[in-house]
């Protein structure tokens, strides 16, 4: 079963990763990363940019039009994503709190829809 | 020398991958070698075949190749590690020419799957190296069936085998007393298999190997060896029912079309006899376990010339049945659903009242399916929209929540 661990930063998560924790905390994500690797867990992941590079779009009178930045303005926003496919939302869960942002912001763990049917 | 098209190397291939890793093992240990060596072997031959024609002895010829790389790589971690291994003076002995003849018959394909569906192994794994070591699938194609990356499937396997060697697990037979659990360990993993093939594929896609078949095609090997273990039969039985009626379960789009609407001309007859036969035979000559009851109720559907004319009164008491003998909470919702079919959507709600409460049961969707299925036969079209609607919110199948959605959509647009 394949889960999405959302990535939530704030303005204050980033500037973590320059000051002095920030060699250990990369080291710990590397160290995680190895590890989904290894167990053959790891499915797919990407970091964003800031989000002051967003293109946003939204429909106007029935017609999408584009506007710079962000839909709105929040306190914490959408930073990067991994895939895992494990056994359950438990594991999954499991390494979104080792995940070390999750002590400094938000994470969530979504299950990703499968494209086949049960038998019904 | 013959030549034939690829489809029928690659079948070729796959039939004898086992048999090749299963004399290599049995011959020299180190299944991690063993394999890595096989599927070296496997590639060689899916790239000179088709080219050079199949060899007379195409075994033989995958065998010695794969003994030769073995040996290799013996030697190669020999220099490495500059010592001498009274291991590899065992696998010196043998290196026949390509061509020479097959080396004496022996099946070690049980043994193979015994070893690849290890209790050590995480279920993942054992997927993995069963369709690898026994299925001669490679580890793309297992990729592709699964929607992973490559490289995510080849860490799977590399692990299981990492596992198997620091657990000094052998390449034997498991001691008899322990045989039993063993095998239902082995027929766990096939039955995990074919469910896969249902939940990651929609519709037909030629380019990606076909897992409910594959699981098919293990379990007929299984069958073949083990022919008195009911429970096997069962399972082959209750795979080829189930998978009988693929072509009438999705429509256009990959919509779901569910039991009660399929058009039945689209089942497949041949699989279908194929499975009444084999359930017949187990129920009637080995202990009965849960596989074979379960194979009994899909014969019931199958056997039903429309939906109406279900037989619901035998699958209620196969479904009482086999949750007194393998107590399930899934099990015990779908005997709620013949309850409902037998005695009517209330005593379908009064039997759903009674397990709904069960915690393995808690965010299940199949509770707001099943309870949807019976307010909407009680005729409470705004209790069903509102069940469908939880239903759809809880699946994770695309599919299954398009069909869900529409059929909460119906219930309030009124009687159609």
């Amino acid at each position: 079963m394949k889960y999405m661990l959302l990535i939530y930063d704030n303005a204050d998560t980033r500037e973590l990763f320059f000051g002095p924790e920030g060699k250990a905390l990369s080291e710990e994500i590397d160290a995680l990363m190895a590890e989904l690797t290894a167990s053959g867990e790891l499915a797919g992941g990407e970091a964003l940019a800031d989000p002051a590079q967003t293109r946003s779009i939204r429909p106007h009178d029935g017609a999408p039009v584009v506007t710079d930045g962000p839909l709105a303005e929040a306190k914490e926003h959408f930073a990067g994503y991994l895939i895992v496919d494990c056994e359950s939302a438990g594991r999954a869960t499991e390494i979104a709190l080792r995940w070390p942002n999750a002590r400094f912001a938000a994470m969530e763990v979504r299950p990703v829809m499968s494209p086949g049917g049960p038998d019904t | 020398m013959t030549t034939s098209g690829t489809p029928d190397i690659e079948g070729l291939l796959r039939q004898l991958a086992p048999q090749v890793l299963g004399a290599l093992a049995r011959r020299h240990g180190q299944f991690e070698a063993c394999e890595d060596a096989t599927q070296e072997a496997l590639l060689a031959a899916a790239q000179q075949w088709p080219e050079q024609g199949v060899p007379d002895h195409p075994r033989g010829w995958l065998i010695a190749v794969a003994t030769r790389r073995l040996i290799d790589e013996i030697r190669a971690d020999r220099s490495r590690h500059a010592r001498e291994d009274a291991a590899v003076g065992a696998g010196e002995r043998y290196e026949p020419a390509p061509g020479e003849p097959q080396p004496p018959q022996h099946d070690d394909t049980l043994t193979l799957l015994f070893l690849c569906c290890h209790p050590a192994l995480t279920p993942a794994s054992q997927i993995a190296l069963t369709l690898r070591a026994v299925g001669g699938l490679t580890t793309a194609e297992i990729a592709g069936a699964f929607l992973v990356p490559e490289a995510t499937m080849a860490q799977r396997i590399s692990r299981a085998k990492q596992t198997i060697k620091a657990g000094g697990m052998q390449f034997e037979l498991p001691l008899p007393d322990q045989r039993a659990e063993r095998l239902r360990a082995v027929r766990h993993v096939l039955y995990l298999i074919f469910n896969e093939g249902y939940t990651t594929t929609a519709g037909p896609d030629l380019q990606r190997v076909e897992l409910a078949a594959q699981a098919i095609g293990l379990t007929r090997v299984l069958h073949r060896l083990l022919p008195a273990d009911g429970e096997t039969t069962g399972l082959l039985a209750l795979m080829l029912l189930t998978h009988a009626r693929r072509r009438a379960r999705t429509g256009p789009g990959g919509a779901l079309i569910p039991l009660a609407d399929q058009d039945r001309s689209l089942w497949e007859g041949q699989e279908i006899e194929q499975g009444l036969r084999l359930v017949e035979n187990a129920l009637t000559t080995a202990a009965i376990g849960p596989f074979q009851l379960q194979a009994a109720i899909a014969a019931v559907h199958c056997e039903a010339p429309s939906a109406k004319q279900t037989d619901w009164p035998q699958i209620l008491a196969l479904y009482t049945l086999l949750e007194r003998i393998a107590p399930n909470p899934v099990f015990a919702l779908n005997r709620v659903v013949a309850v409902a079919m037998t005695n009517g959507p209330q005593a379908g709600l009064a039997a759903l009242a009674a397990i709904e409460n069960d915690k393995r049961l808690a965010g299940h969707h199949r509770v707001d399916v099943v309870r949807a299925h019976m307010l909407e036969l009680a005729g409470d079209r705004t209790g069903s929209a509102a069940a469908y609607r939880a239903a759809a919110r809880l699946t994770t199948s695309l599919p299954e929540r398009r069909y869900l959605e529409g059929r909460a959509a119906g219930m309030r647009l009124g009687p159609a």
